[in-house]
């Protein structure tokens, strides 16, 4: 893939049982129909043991994820999903964004729409970000909820490790879990919703370097997905 | 962070993208460590930006010979 073009490298998950749509390109409008220079999509499993290799057609809008890796999904289990990509930054003088359409199949509930987790790249600062994004947060809602959450956790490096710190938050008490990911390995922490009669609050995800990270819920009974979220960088 | 022991950089991977913010490959790297010269020019911010890449960077340095200074 060529060097010689701004490049993203986004991730999201993929398990068995679920619609998953993903626009390649976000920003489309009827005056300006903007494409990628060049997508490759590659899947691994929890190990990081590759599942799943393809070069996409740039031109192509929509990618049907369970149609590409639903069987790797249903072999291997859930899967972290890497799209590698290159764009002009003439098409795209912000950077482009990959959205999802989330659905499980059997689920009676209303599907979720997400943004791709932008991972590596997308020139922070040429877009003004000025806050280190390897430091991350995320709110939960104060009603009590019947949700089970988790963070779902991927290491998109080469060579590296990543040692991380999930920090969760039950009013005043602080609980911290470590984890370590070797290269594309990923995980889903479970985050405990109440400790010692306090309600889960905050959860922050620290690490040296960025991770693919996205808030989970599952609805208890059932375990489908109810919450598929990013998280944020409001605390540092 | 942690890297593998004995690590060396496959010549394969010297055209793509280390960094994906400065558009660093692991061939301008290699050529810019064996000439003393880490960081080149337009470079320095590489690993520093979206931070996607800084553990990649550093276990590449240090199997390049690139140390901190003491």
């Amino acid at each position: 893939m060529s060097s010689d073009l701004d490049a993203l490298m986004s991730a999201t998950f993929h398990e068995a049982g679920y619609a998953h749509l993903v626009e390649l390109v976000h920003q489309q409008d009827p005056g300006a129909r903007r494409r990628l220079a060049a997508v490759r999509v590659d899947a691994y499993d929890a190990a990081g043991v590759r599942r799943v290799a393809a070069e996409l057609d740039p031109a192509q809008e929509i990618l049907d994820l369970d149609a590409l890796a639903g069987a790797a999904a249903r072999a291997h289990g859930r899967l972290l999903v890497v799209f590698d990509s290159r764009y002009d930054a003439r098409v795209f003088p912000y950077r482009p964004h990959h959205y999802a359409y989330l659905h499980r199949r059997d689920a009676p509930g209303p599907p979720l729409y997400y943004a791709v987790n932008a991972t590596l790249g997308g020139v922070p600062d040429r877009i003004g970000a000025v806050a280190l994004n390897n430091f991350e947060s995320y709110l939960f809602l104060e009603r009590a909820g019947s949700e089970r959450y988790a963070l779902a956790l991927g290491n998109l490096s080469r060579f590296a490790a990543a040692e991380a710190e999930v920090i969760t938050y039950y009013d005043g008490a602080r609980h911290v879990a470590p984890l370590r990911l070797p290269p594309k390995h990923h995980a889903e922490v479970a985050l405990a919703s109440e400790r010692d009669g306090a309600r889960l609050r905050r959860v922050e995800l620290k690490a040296l370097f960025r991770l693919t990270s996205y808030v989970v819920g599952r609805r208890a009974a059932a375990g489908e997905l109810v919450l598929f979220d990013h998280l944020f960088t409001y605390f540092k | 962070m942690s890297s593998e022991a004995a690590f060396t950089l496959d010549p394969a991977l010297d055209g793509e993208l280390l960094c994906y913010c400065t558009r660093l490959t692991f061939g301008a790297l290699r050529r810019a460590c064996a000439a003393g010269a880490w960081p080149p020019p337009g470079y320095e911010r590489t690993g520093k930006l979206c931070t996607g890449c800084q553990g990649d960077l550093l276990v590449c340095l240090r199997a390049l010979g690139v140390r901190a200074p003491a």
